[in-house]
């Protein structure tokens, strides 16, 4: 590798942040992804990959992703619950890949609920 | 790079690997791969976590959730429960001893919450073998701002006023040292790191090397540019191979960057590092003599001054310093002299890393501002002492240091109240003694281990050590003279006086801190041949109570000498003239029997194991023969 | 005894002969102290310390030297050999044979001038010494060390340290190898050599088994862990079986404190032992070969 230079270095600890910004804890939304044996079998697994995908062409990284079990709501599986900081989570139910995506977008990155899918706004215990 | 949702932080230091860390590591693999997570999870490998007692363990990222005592055993169920469907697993997460309920967060454990990270910033949370994620962590930023907007008397100004004292013992103010090394005129000047780590039972140096190799190796090259030095060594312990690999990696990988070696990030400081190791001698992590061992000469220590800051190694001006002060130096650049002279005492600047181990509940390594008291490492941090005995004593500074007595747990800890507690802050080791330690057998060990470490240049050192570790022998053997205390005052203050090197001059502290606060041990041991802790082998008596014994066969049969009798249903009987004391019967009588125990002084007397075993007896019991 | 003379001669001038001179002179009779050297002292002052209290030759020695110096009843006669012994207890006559000296006894104040000046001193004095040649078991490894190593500053201890890691100590040879292609006295090496504990100038076992003596480990009880390996391996510490398999050795702390008692069986870290762990792993590395 070439040396760097003052430039270079700064670039790539930019680069490098990228990397590891799942520890710092700084985060500004989080999904989480309901994945009980039920959620599983409709599908929560696919969710994830796309949430994850969504995730990976942010150049900015501060969306966290996470699982927890099943949501007691079983028939609406697979659900997922999406935390802004500082407003109240929502949770949307009967997902498929492509909600998912436009949830990530419109919600997530545009900050407006998408109402069409949403189950229930306010925070539950998540099991 | 791939995104994850999950990072695994596995702690792969020292004592998780000894635990099987790297059996974690696979079984995680596996597992991911066979759930088809891989793409979803991945597992890092961080250094030293600090809580190694609990290990092996690690940290779940984003979550923070903490798991230790991991076998390889647990791991499908704890990735199909936790990674894949959410549920973090109760039954490997901590559980503070006196509470039903475990703790999940690492952040929440008490063992992290009082500590505050500088010098172990990026502890568990980089793989120690990547450079980008100790760049990613601000890695070099420090580094930058020296070479690009301050002059090299700015940076002595910026360490002198954050009030930062070494490290490696003696806490000398790092700024003066390095104004001195400035001033010289000789060329070349050395840097150099000392990572000799001697003190038993302390392993920050290690920890920083394996977990945050960097963090030092930055604090040198700043170091470098400050005094005008272009080449520096890393003095390593050789009992510490995964230090001394990692060491080797960041070096290869920082070149590579061009961080180090010629020009440095294109400006026209250049500055390179070499590792030298030592070959298992305490003495050589005293500067004068770790300069003289690189060197390759016989490396006892010489007088100063000239101390190494004006004339070290090959006779050149050398800033010496510890690896705990090296980490520091980027920290303050970045945040300033103010912030951190905020943290700590009036004369004790900053954090201090201290190993807390010995008899205590959560053993790891801990990083606390100065000032905090005794009482909050031990009872807050340190979780207290395991199976409900009674603390008696912290020993710190290693040889040369002391113990400080329950009495004054609550004194805060800095430079200055150690000393004047007659022990003395040392590298940092704590250890924790409870009432089953002896103190005049800790005191020989003490000195048992100088006197084998002392170069042998001083009279005083080598043969004081002699004569002070025969009259503790004679102690602990129970052929103690009343007049053995004074002597060992007397010695031990002579030693004192007239000793060459930190060596000599401190040897005799744990004899004189053990005298000062524990006499009474010292008069049990002399005047009634007892041993209070029950330690010393020819002051106690191993003896099995007839009240109590089922008549299992289980110490008669595990009892290396031969030296137990018995039948089955019989009250065994141990014939003292055959027991070696080696404890193998204490070990292995059933907890709920306890029918084993040791005596001292007066009750020894009538036990001499020449009864032969009789059968068991009870009243009403079914024992009944 | 008939004709006893006030004087007596003491021949040797060692520590004894100048103990001896000196008691004699204190209770009164005139000595000659007579060494065929060119100064009193003898072995001792090339000694650094004494067997068996280990006290430094020269903090024994010093003070008589002064005193026999000074003593108006000691003549010192050196550089002189006896020539014949005649007489009896009691009235002996010896005939000494006094090598000339070149100088003026009387003189010279021992400033030590002509020493750094004498030519035939400052010249160099080749001594015989026949080349080293290495066994075939070290040859192509010793010389690789030493050659990757000899350019660097103060070389001598990576050396050691790489020798006694590949062959697990240093081999005496390989020691007479090094002072010659290194250039440091094998004097120096071997001080080096004995100064650290992991050097070993004896062979030792395949795995070197380090029982951590530091004070968390102790206070944990690692001596009984000692007594357990050296029951089970049947040496006692800085040992090595018979077969060559295992050395016991004492280590101060290797940085595992937080699993004290811990053990270290060549670079693997073995921690929170307790006695009955000790065979199990000591089986498992007897089957490792
Ligand atoms: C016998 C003896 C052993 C020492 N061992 C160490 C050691 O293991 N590590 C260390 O950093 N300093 C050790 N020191 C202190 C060093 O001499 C030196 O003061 C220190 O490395 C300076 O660095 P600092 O100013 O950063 O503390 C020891 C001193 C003595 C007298
Ligand atoms: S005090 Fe001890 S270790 Fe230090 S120089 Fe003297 S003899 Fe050596
Ligand atoms: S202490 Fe050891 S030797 Fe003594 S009786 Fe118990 S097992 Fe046997
Ligand atoms: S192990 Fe305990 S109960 Fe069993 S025979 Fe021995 S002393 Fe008695
Ligand atoms: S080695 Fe793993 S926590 Fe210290
Ligand atoms: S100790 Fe050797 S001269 Fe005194
Ligand atoms: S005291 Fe044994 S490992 Fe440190």
């Amino acid at each position: 590798m070439a040396q760097l230079t003052l430039d270079e270095l700064r670039k790539k600890r930019k680069e490098a942040q990228k990397g590891i910004y799942l520890r710092e804890g700084k985060y500004k939304s989080k999904i989480i992804v309901h994945m009980g044996t039920c959620g599983i079998a409709v599908g929560a697994r696919e969710i994830v990959t796309a949430f994850l995908e969504e995730i990976e062409i942010l150049t900015e990284k501060d969306v966290i992703l996470t699982t927890s079990g099943c949501a007691g709501l079983c028939s609406m599986e697979p659900m997922a619950t999406v935390e802004l900081l500082n407003s109240p989570s929502v949770k949307y139910g009967n997902l498929t890949t492509d909600k998912a995506r436009r949830i990530f977008k419109e919600h997530i990155l545009g900050g407006n609920i998408v109402t069409d899918y949403a189950i229930g706004i306010g925070s539950e215990k998540g099991g | 790079m791939a995104v994850r949702r999950i990072e695994l932080m596995l702690c792969t230091g020292t004592g998780c690997v000894a635990g099987g860390a790297f059996r974690i590591s696979e079984a995680l693999e596996k597992e991911i791969q066979k759930q088809g997570l891989e793409k979803e999870i991945s597992v890092i490998i961080t250094g030293c976590n600090g809580f190694c007692g609990h290990g092996p363990l690690m940290l779940v990222q984003p979550d923070g959730i903490f798991y230790g005592f991991l076998t390889p055993e647990d791991i499908p169920f704890l990735v199909q429960e936790h990674f894949l469907k959410g549920r973090p697993v109760k039954k490997l997460m901590f559980s503070p001893p006196e509470k039903k309920e475990p703790v999940p967060l690492l952040s929440e454990i008490p063992f992290f919450k009082k500590q505050l990270l500088i010098v172990l910033r990026n502890r568990g949370i980089i793989d120690p073998e990547k450079i980008d994620e100790y760049i990613a962590r601000d890695g070099f930023t420090a580094l930058e701002k020296v070479l690009t907007s301050m002059t090299p008397d700015d940076v002595i100004n910026e360490i002198t006023r954050s009030g930062l004292r070494g490290r490696g013992g003696a806490g000398f103010p790092t700024g003066t040292k390095w104004k001195i090394c400035r001033a010289e005129q000789k060329m070349p000047k050395y840097i150099i790191c000392n990572c000799d780590e001697g003190d038993p039972g302390a392993f920050m140096d290690r920890s920083v090397f394996e977990s945050d190799p960097l963090s030092a190796m930055e604090g040198m090259i700043i170091g470098g540019y400050a005094i005008g030095a272009s080449h520096g060594y890393i003095y390593a312990r050789s009992e510490y191979p995964l230090a001394i690999k990692r060491m080797n990696l960041s070096i290869s990988s920082a070149k590579d960057y061009g961080l180090m070696g010629k020009n440095i990030l294109g400006t026209d400081f250049s500055f390179d590092l070499e590792i030298r190791q030592g070959s298992g001698a305490f003495v050589c992590g005293e500067e004068t003599s770790l300069i003289l061992s690189i060197e390759g000469r016989g490396p006892e220590p010489i007088q100063r001054p000239p101390f190494p800051a004006q004339s070290g190694i090959w006779g050149c001006p050398t800033v010496i310093n510890n690896v705990e002060t090296w980490a520091t130096i980027p920290v303050i650049i970045n945040r300033g002299a103010d912030w951190f002279s905020k943290i700590g005492t009036e004369t004790s600047k900053g954090t201090k890393i201290f190993s807390l181990v010995g008899k205590i509940n959560n053993a790891g390594l801990i990083e606390v501002p100065m000032g905090i008291t005794l009482k909050e490492i031990v009872y807050d941090i340190g979780g207290g002492i395991p199976d409900n005995k009674k603390f008696k004593a912290v020993q710190t500074g290693g040889p040369s240091g002391g113990c400080i007595p329950y009495s004054m747990i609550d004194i805060p800890i800095d430079f200055e109240s150690l000393i004047e507690a007659g022990s003395m802050m040392g590298s940092g080791g704590m250890i924790v003694m409870d009432e089953d330690t002896c103190m005049v057998d800790v005191a020989k060990f003490f000195i048992q281990f100088t006197n084998d470490e002392s170069c042998g240049k001083c009279t005083t050192c080598r043969d004081g050590s002699e004569a002070l570790h025969k009259v503790l022998t004679d102690i602990t053997n129970g052929d103690g003279k009343e007049v053995d205390l004074e002597f060992l005052e007397e010695v031990g203050n002579a030693i004192k006086d007239a000793s060459a090197c930190g060596l000599g001059t401190t040897l005799p502290n744990p004899v004189l801190s053990t005298l000062k606060y524990f006499r009474d041990e010292y008069e049990a041991h002399i005047k009634e041949r007892r041993c209070p802790a029950l330690v010393c082998k020819n002051l106690i008596k191993y003896y099995i109570l007839p009240e109590k014994c089922t008549g299992c066969k289980l110490c008669l049969k595990n009892c290396p000498p031969g030296a137990i009798k018995g039948e089955l249903k019989h009250i065994h009987i141990i014939d003292q003239s055959k027991c070696t004391k080696c404890g193998t019967c204490l070990d292995v009588c059933p907890p709920k029997v306890s029918a084993i125990i040791k005596v001292s002084g007066k009750e020894m007397e009538n036990i001499t194991g020449i009864e032969e075993p009789y059968p068991v007896k009870r009243k009403g019991g079914k024992n009944e023969t | 005894m008939s004709d006893k003379v006030g004087a007596v001669a003491v021949l040797g001038g060692g520590i004894s002969g100048m103990q001896a001179a000196l008691d004699l002179a204190e209770s009164g009779l005139k000595v000659y102290l007579v060494d065929n050297k060119p100064a009193i002292g003898g072995v001792m002052a090339q000694l650094d310390k004494t067997f068996p209290t280990n006290d430094c030759a020269m903090c024994t020695m010093a003070p008589r030297l002064v005193e026999i110096g000074r003593h108006k009843d000691i003549e010192i006669i050196t550089l002189s050999d006896i020539e014949k012994i005649e007489g009896e207890a009691g009235n002996f006559k010896v005939i000494l044979n006094k090598k000339p000296r070149y100088i003026n006894e009387e003189k010279c104040t021992g400033c030590g001038t002509c020493i750094t000046n004498c030519p035939t001193r400052n010249k160099v004095q080749p001594i015989e010494k026949t080349k080293v040649e290495l066994e075939p078991q070290f040859k192509d490894k010793v010389t690789e060390i030493i050659r990757i190593n000899k350019d660097r500053k103060g070389p001598l201890m990576t050396i050691l340290q790489q020798i006694n890691s590949t062959f697990n100590y240093l081999p005496e040879n390989v020691l007479n190898y090094v002072s010659q292609e290194v250039g440091y006295p094998l004097s120096h090496i071997l001080k080096i050599a004995t100064f650290y504990s992991s050097l070993s100038i004896v062979p030792r076992g395949k795995h070197i088994i380090n029982v951590c003596m530091g004070t968390a480990c102790y206070v944990k009880g690692s001596g009984r862990l000692m007594e357990r390996l050296s029951d089970v391996l049947e040496i006692k510490e800085n040992e090595t079986t018979p077969n060559m398999l295992f050395t016991l050795k004492l280590v101060r702390c290797i940085g595992c404190c937080g699993l004290a008692p811990a053990i270290m069986i060549g670079d693997n870290v073995y921690g929170k032992l307790t006695p009955k762990d000790i065979p199990g792993i000591i089986e498992k590395y007897k089957t490792i070969i």
